[in-house]
């Protein structure tokens, strides 16, 4: 399966913006627990990230047809353990979707995510048309909403939330008429505002927070407030490595997971922010173009499911932490600390450089 | 496929908005955030400077500071406000009014300016707190020393009180040093000498993390104690002023007539003021506005009275002094006179028959006066008058002076647009009518009758810190001779058959004067009820010193509604004058001793 001429497409562009990233991530949860937080979480992050990187390799290794031909039995395993965790599982955070393997806590929703880009993928792949039919839209949101429910019911909305704009990157690359595209966007504007009634208190306030965050600045909007004041407070320049005043006092939640945004722009100010962004928007670039060059249908479905995916999560993180999204505790993938998030994102980069060494092969 | 490019494109934009956003925040409002970030990782907590001891001559404490914690919040930490308050209310005496009061207060305040919610927290309220310091880092118990009067409501006029800071007094110059929330001295010295007796307040820059809790203290201003200021006021003096006065509305004015040095003053009723060093609720304020007797009036330099016949020792020197007395002349007081038109009556219906100066001084005849008025006019009694400072401001170290008025036929006609009736020169000779000093300026002007020096009345003494701006009145230059005979003949009223007995003082040589001094006039009276006249009735005077030559001691007593002087208010002053002859007589004999073993020691003198 593997032979050199596949070794020698391997894309050291992706997989270098990568690693840069993660790096970054490393050295921002150093200093995000300089002041306490969890013992060693860098050193343990850079265990992950060789974890990672090694899941990255596996996936590459593995030819991505292989994969997505066996997407639903992968599907059917997704969700017969989501299922389980909601027995089994152990509840952090308030979301009950973490099992404890040996001592190591995971998230198997993190992995959940890629699962459903391959099989989505993997449907759309069989398709040979070039718009979507209204049954083929109702399987392919059957399919998102499946994992969703199970998700909403370990009590993780944030990530629950996160499969619909993936789902609707990717029917926007397979192709929606105008007519099922309204569809599709009345559905949503139908749902969204049913959907208040079944949030939380706590959720409400939130969002309600985020329209407005001086509405109450000690209280639901006090999360983006703060996060605010650090990122702005940083200035240009930014207040240095380990100065930062309101991220490592306390006075930003999460910094070293959901926040590592704003203790980075806090402390590399606008000019280490930026660069994060735009090591970001090239990763996602490149992702594109994998897409545009993929030899068929299921690498162009797999790549940019995969490409909206990471970016929905930046945009919906970073967003959260200038104040332009409620705080909805999703991860920033690569930069984040955790093991599942770390893995997972290395395993869909690892899809994509699969697709793209495997642009040229039979 | 072409669709990608849609994707590229909505890429692009989104995190070219989040870019932008980015430098909103960090460029833009850089200033704002930075800001926002500092105050919330410093806090400033304040540390109070204690003020200074007030003490009296002989430095025994008067005013000085206990130790006292504040409840104190800070704004911005306020996660809940009604929360706050409930755990407030739980825990610490404090209802929800007073609170949202005090909060409301403040509303012009920068926010990170802390708010004073209590006073004088009780140990308890203090462990309360600490307790949940964690889940309310808004509130603190903050040390503050409690400024306290430790003779209660003694020389509470004079001490004065101290009270946050208002803010028209913020806007004032002379409180330029203070800040929202401080306690200055609000009367008595305690605002004359608020500069001097503040001190400076320090605070500690702590970082704290998102709890409140103190991470490391990153620096420290040390408060600077406010300078300790000695008085003139003798304690014992005092004690016995305000003793003898009792709950009798009045004021006692004791001052030594040869440097100015207020040695006693006493106003009543007064109020105690350490209610006022922690928060006055509406009630208590309410009760001492509406008392009928405004404890919160110093009668010493606020309120004016008419002298009374205290004023005849004054018309007597200046008659003297105008060449239109003889003091062995007399007249026949048969009781009254008439003049201009009208009878003027004595006090003593029988009339005084034959009296010269010393006899009209000693039993206070009115006809005396009545025709030494009519001889003078009233623009020499006035300007006698001024010469002794009846009417002018004494300036003494205490705020809110009063100057009161001594008549003349300018003011009349400027005031009331009429002419001055010579009628009402009679009344004023004897102290009634138009005329109204303060109990100081009556002090002083028999302190400069009885020793021909005009020293000003002062509390405490010019040092190198305190920098007094003192004009004291011209020298009178009064003949020696004069002044004699108004020594006697007030030396006469007290110790032969005068209407001061009661103010005698065996061993030392007191003089004085006693007036009564109608509040209204007669034919008022007269549609008065009983109770209503008892309320209207008169001024009791008696203004003297001590001893006769070289006099050491003034007196002035005046007890408001009290009758006669001669009867209430002359045996304070004797109180008074026997207290401070009993202290000084060892020192007076010890010189005597000194002076004689001097002389007998001296071989050429023998």
């Amino acid at each position: 399966m593997i032979n050199r001429r596949i070794i020698g497409h391997f894309d050291f562009f992706l997989f270098g913006t990568a690693v840069v990233l993660a790096l970054l991530g490393v050295l921002g949860i150093f200093s995000a627990t300089i002041h306490g937080g969890p013992d060693n979480a860098f050193l343990r992050q850079i265990a992950w990230l060789g974890v990672g990187i090694a899941t990255c390799l596996i996936m590459v290794s593995v030819d991505y047809h292989f994969l997505a031909d066996h997407a639903y039995f992968f599907y059917g395993a997704a969700v017969l353990i989501l299922i389980a965790i909601l027995f089994y599982g152990t509840e952090i955070n308030g979301s009950k979707s973490w099992l404890i393997l040996g001592g190591l806590r995971v998230q198997p929703s993190e992995f959940v995510k890629v699962i459903v880009v391959l099989a989505l993928a993997n449907f759309l792949a069989r398709l040979n048309e070039d718009y979507l039919k209204r049954h083929h839209l109702l399987i392919l949101s059957l399919i998102t909403l499946l994992p969703v429910v199970l998700i909403i019911l370990q009590g993780d909305l944030g990530t629950a939330l996160m499969y619909f704009p993936i789902l609707l990157g990717m029917l926007a690359v397979a192709g929606l008429k105008v007519r099922l595209t309204a569809v599709v966007l009345l559905v949503t504007l139908c749902v969204a505002p049913a959907g208040w009634f079944f949030l939380k208190e706590y959720q409400r306030e939130r969002i309600l927070a985020t329209i407005n965050p001086d509405m109450d600045p000690q209280g639901i909007g006090y999360q983006t407030r703060q996060s605010q004041i650090a990122i702005g407070s940083g200035g240009f320049l930014g207040k240095g490595l380990g100065r930062a005043s309101q991220s490592q006092l306390g006075f930003v939640p999460e910094i070293h997971t959901d926040f590592i945004f704003t203790l980075l722009a806090e402390e590399k100010g606008f000019l280490g922010a930026s660069i994060v962004l735009v090591l970001y928007l090239l990763l996602l670039m490149r992702l594109v173009r994998i897409a545009e060059t993929a030899r068929d249908r299921t690498g162009i479905f797999i790549v940019s499911g995969i490409a909206c995916l990471l970016f929905f999560h930046a945009l919906v993180n970073v967003g959260m932490t200038v104040g332009v999204f409620p705080p909805i505790g999703i991860p920033l993938p690569l930069l984040s600390y955790g093991g599942s998030s770390t893995i997972m994102t290395f395993a869909a980069l690892g899809l994509a450089l699969n697709v793209h060494c495997r642009r040229f092969v039979n | 496929m072409g669709r990608l490019k849609w994707l590229r494109a909505a890429f692009v934009l989104a995190f070219l908005i989040l870019l932008g956003k980015l430098w909103q925040l960090s460029i833009l409002e850089y200033q704002q955030y930075r800001e926002l970030a500092e105050r919330n990782r410093i806090r400033t907590i304040p540390e109070i400077a204690p003020r200074g001891l007030i003490l009296d001559k002989e430095g025994r404490v008067l005013v000085d500071n206990a130790r006292s914690f504040h409840l104190v919040l800070f704004r911005e930490e306020i996660k809940d406000l009604g929360e706050t308050v409930r755990f407030l209310t739980r825990g610490v005496r404090i209802d929800r009014e007073t609170i949202e009061t005090q909060v409301r207060r403040a509303r012009h305040y920068a926010s990170y300016q802390p708010v004073v919610i209590k006073e004088d927290l009780t140990m308890e309220e203090v462990s309360y707190l600490l307790a949940h310091q964690t889940e309310h880092p808004e509130l603190r118990a903050v040390q503050q020393p409690r400024r306290t009067y430790r003779y209660l409501d003694l020389a509470a006029h004079t001490l004065g009180y101290v009270g946050e800071i208002s803010e028209q007094e913020l806007k004032d110059n002379r409180f330029q040093q203070h800040k929202p929330g401080d306690l200055i001295g609000k009367s008595g010295v305690e605002r004359t000498y608020n500069e001097l007796l503040a001190g400076r307040d320090g605070k500690r820059l702590v970082l704290v993390n998102s709890v409140g809790r103190t991470i490391e203290e990153i620096g420290a201003i040390q408060p600077v104690s406010g300078r300790e200021l000695t008085l003139t006021l003798d304690l014992d003096l005092q004690l016995v002023a305000e003793e003898e006065l009792k709950e009798n509305p009045g004021a006692v004015v004791v001052i030594n007539p040869q440097n100015g040095e207020v040695l006693a003053l006493a106003s009543r009723p007064a109020f105690d003021p350490n209610q006022f060093a922690v928060r006055l609720n509406e009630q208590e304020w309410e009760r001492l506005i509406s008392d009928p007797d405004d404890p919160l009036q110093n009668r010493i330099i606020q309120s004016t009275f008419s002298p009374g016949s205290v004023f005849k020792v004054v018309m007597a020197l200046a008659g003297l002094e105008a060449g239109v007395l003889d003091p062995e002349t007399e007249i026949n007081c048969r009781g009254g006179a008439s003049l201009y038109g009208n009878y003027f009556r004595c006090w003593k219906a029988g009339g005084h028959g034959r009296v010269n100066l010393r006899r009209a001084v000693q039993e206070s005849c009115n006809v005396y006066f009545y025709l030494l008025g009519q001889k003078l006019g009233i623009s020499r009694i006035k300007d006698f008058s001024q010469r002794l400072g009846l009417g002018l401001p004494t300036g003494i170290d205490l705020p809110g002076e009063k100057v009161g008025l001594i008549p003349s036929e300018e003011w009349k006609q400027k005031y009331t647009g009429q002419r001055w009736y010579a009628g009402e020169t009679i009344s004023v000779a004897i102290g009634q009518g138009p005329i109204s000093v303060t109990p100081m300026q009556l002090a002083r002007a028999i302190g400069i009758m009885a020793t021909g020096t005009a020293p000003a009345p002062h509390l405490v003494k010019e040092s190198k810190t305190v920098r007094a701006q003192r004009v004291p009145l011209p020298s009178p230059d009064f003949s020696d001779e004069h002044m004699q005979i108004i020594r006697d003949a007030m030396w006469s009223v007290v110790n032969e058959s005068g209407t001061g007995r009661a103010a005698r003082v065996p061993g030392f040589e007191v003089c004085g004067k006693t007036g009564t001094s109608q509040t209204i006039s007669q034919s008022a009276r007269a549609r008065l009820s009983k109770e209503q006249a008892e309320r209207f009735n008169h001024n009791a005077w008696f203004v003297g010193f001590a001893p006769r030559d070289n006099p050491e001691i003034v007196v002035a007593v005046i007890v408001q509604r009290g009758g006669g002087g001669g009867a209430v208010a002359a045996p304070i002053a004797g109180k008074i004058l026997a207290r401070y002859h009993e202290k000084h007589q060892n020192d007076r004999r010890t010189l005597q001793v000194a002076a004689n073993a001097s002389s007998a020691g001296d071989p050429l003198m023998q």
